[in-house]
């Protein structure tokens, strides 16, 4: 069959029409039915999310001294498949970063594509290289920015700052309670890059701005933390003891002015401290309070009628059989007044107003003045304490727990109960932090106190107050812990260890004192306690030991608070300490 | 003269312009397009460059800002001052001037012990 010259230009056009339908349909498969797979893939290989990493918020103290902040640092990652010649490169990194030869040499010569060469790795440094690598051609590492947390006091402060991890997340102290505040959020940006690696900046896509991290204003005072930390290190340098544990506070808001414990660590180098030193003591260590829990017993009794100020109790000459179990004073009291009770310290004294209570209501009293339980203050791992119900008591409880005995109490606690008496009977919730602000200055929300409960009557406070006053005087237990020109209430505590198998170690004893400044108006509570003082034994006591501490850290504290002593004490007293006499006890 | 003017084609002026003047629009069209692409480009390099520049910037006011806050810490100065690099002297009491205080709502019992200033 021959064709003719139309049909044959017929079937040629058809081929052509049918060639072309097919690469239509391709292209139409491809463009519209395929289109979101393939643009998918595209993206893959072009575009991506770079985050933005939102800076970590400030730490600052109560006067916006800087705590803990940021420092830019970068990290250096290479991708071996891209190194352009290995040897030179690891000669390179290793001589700039100091790493080991070796070490970089075995990273390198694999086939991995992220390799971490070093960590927060100082700007400077990381220029250096930077421009080294360039200048010799040398390809395939990469930096990273990051930031690492700086805290400019090193081991000031340590236990409440707190640190983070190598992710930045707050594990410790404030790092860890306000993490949630200090962290920021990430923001991040869609770009597209060339073959190279460099961003199109003409394809940039969706981007969300970062959300820079809270600044957290403590309502620590660096001036009198550095008074505390002075004098804590020189308690540790004369006593040696195994720990120790200082508390400030403001009575009226319960705010803490100054904490510190020992042993302690320095943050920047928190890799190389061991977890006893990193442990906040003042509220996650089980302490027998002593003879400072005679507070508790005393205004109870007088919050209840059951006494008053000038009431006198038999205090059995020295030696008290109840319960089959005999009690002993430090000394052959006969009849001792409520208030001579806590200047002299009576165990027994202390022992039958407690009795009179009833272990019912004495045991509310613990509760009421917030034993038992977590304080609430904004730190983490602080534990409730160790108080048993009357029921779980033995016949002769009654008489040990009045005198710090048989209970667990952390030092926070103890420095909230003395608040408690100093501002007239309110249990206030211990705070440590002040505000948190955006980081130009615009508040977020403010921290007001928070009253829990009015523990006894502005009365009873004030007699109990007025008791206190004489444990600091030549005839009570703490004459060692006055401050010329200022009047001083406070209570001494000694209480022999508890030794791992249960009982008490002999010759190892926790010396507390724990008083406020002026008795009158007071601006400040103090606790100091020292665990297992190496001293001697006849001077083993919270008079002798915690009461000097006190004293000095008073008299920093109220010059720096620029308090006004009392013109007419001022005159009376010489200006040397009020020296130590035997009555300088318990 | 005849035969000479036989082999002139004639030009239609009106058109040739017409296609002159849609030629040089489309070149100058195109030509703006490839540059204003161009410099879309070079304004995104420009752009991320002063963006870099920024980031270095505020990158070393951070170090700078890390570095004076080492310098002047509590710790640095005190070690400054054992070191004997700075001297304090105590203020005599009677070099004190003690002002009246202001009277304060008795229900506002906090003492302020710091500035109320606003920081960065």
């Amino acid at each position: 069959m021959r064709w003719n010259s139309r049909t044959r230009c017929a079937i040629v056009c058809l081929g052509f029409v049918l060639l072309f339908s097919a690469f239509s349909f391709r292209l139409i498969y491809l463009q519209m039915i395929k289109h979101d797979e393939y643009a998918g893939l595209a993206a893959e290989k072009h575009v991506i999310k770079q985050p933005i990493f939102a800076e970590r918020g400030t730490i600052l103290d109560a006067n916006n001294e800087v705590l803990a902040h940021n420092v830019p640092v970068e990290t250096v990652v290479a991708d071996a498949s891209r190194l352009t010649n290995i040897e030179a490169t690891v000669d390179l990194v290793s001589n700039e970063l100091k790493l080991p030869r070796a070490e970089v040499s075995e990273k390198l010569h694999t086939d991995r594509r992220y390799i971490v060469l070093k960590r927060e790795v100082a700007k400077a440094i990381a220029d250096s290289l930077r421009d080294k690598l360039r200048a010799q051609n040398l390809r395939g590492i990469y930096f990273e920015q990051d930031a690492t947390r700086i805290y400019p006091n090193g081991l000031m402060l340590c236990h409440v700052i707190g640190f983070t991890d190598f992710e930045h997340k707050g594990i410790q102290g404030v790092e860890g309670s306000l993490d949630e505040y200090l962290r920021g959020q990430d923001g991040y940006r869609y770009i597209e890059h060339n073959r190279a690696g460099q961003e199109l900046v003409l394809y940039r896509g969706q981007e969300r701005a970062p959300r820079n991290g809270y600044q957290v204003h403590l309502t620590i005072d660096l001036n009198l933390q550095n008074i505390v930390e002075d004098e804590i290190d020189a308690a540790m340098r004369q006593y040696s003891p195994k720990k120790a544990t200082i508390i400030l506070m403001r009575p009226q808001t319960g705010e803490i002015l100054a904490m510190a414990n020992r042993p302690a660590f320095d943050l920047n180098r928190r890799s190389e401290a061991k977890p006893e030193q990193m442990k906040n003591r003042a509220i996650c260590d089980l302490m027998e309070p002593g003879s400072t829990f005679k507070i508790v017993a005393a205004a109870a009794a007088l919050n209840e009628h059951k006494f008053n100020l000038n009431s006198y109790i038999f205090c059995e000459n020295g030696l008290w059989n109840y319960g089959g179990t005999p009690l002993h004073d430090h000394a052959a009291f006969s009849d001792l007044s409520v208030k001579d009770i806590l200047v002299k310290s009576s165990n027994i004294g202390a022992a039958k107003m407690a009795v009179t209570l009833g272990d019912q209501k004495f045991y509310e009293y613990i509760r009421r003045f917030g034993f038992g339980e977590r304080t609430g203050v904004e730190l983490p791992g602080e534990i409730p304490g160790l108080i048993r119900s009357p029921n779980a008591w033995s016949k002769i409880s009654i008489t040990h727990i009045p005198m710090g005995h048989e209970i667990g109490v952390t030092p926070l606690q103890m420095a909230t109960a003395m608040c408690a008496i100093a501002n007239g009977g309110k249990l206030m919730t211990p705070r440590i932090v002040k505000s948190i602000t955006t980081g130009d200055g615009k508040t977020i929300s403010t921290l007001s106190p928070i009253t829990l409960r009015q523990v006894i009557s502005p009365q009873t406070a004030r007699n109990i107050g007025e008791a206190l006053r004489g444990v600091v005087s030549d005839r009570g237990t703490a004459a060692a812990a006055a401050v010329p020109g200022f009047t001083i209430a406070g209570k001494t505590g000694t209480a022999q260890k508890v030794g791992p198998n249960g009982g008490y170690e002999k010759g190892k004893e926790v010396v507390s004192f724990c008083g406020y400044l002026p008795a009158d108006n007071p601006q400040f509570v103090g606790f100091v306690v020292l665990d297992d003082a190496q001293t001697k034994s006849e001077q083993n006591y919270g008079g002798t030991v915690a009461g000097p501490i006190f004293s000095r850290i008073a008299e920093k504290a109220a010059r720096y608070l620029d308090l006004e002593p009392h013109e007419e004490i001022r005159k009376a007293i010489p200006v040397e300490r009020v020296a130590l006499t035997s009555s300088s006890r318990h | 003269m005849s035969r000479s003017r036989r082999n002139w084609n004639e030009v239609n002026a009106a058109s040739l312009a017409r296609w002159i003047v849609l030629t040089g629009f489309l070149a100058v069209t195109g030509l703006s397009y490839v540059y204003l692409t161009l410099q879309l480009y070079h304004l995104g390099d420009r752009k991320k460059a002063l963006e870099t520049e920024v980031a270095n910037l505020r990158m070393q006011n951070e170090v700078a800002s890390a570095q004076i806050a080492a310098l002047t810490s509590r710790s640095a100065l005190q070690r400054r001052l054992k070191e004997g690099y700075l001297k304090m002297i105590p203020i005599a009491e009677h070099n004190i001037v003690r002002l009246t205080l202001p009277a304060r709502n008795p229900d506002d019992a906090i003492q302020p012990v710091s500035n109320q200033r606003v920081v960065r």
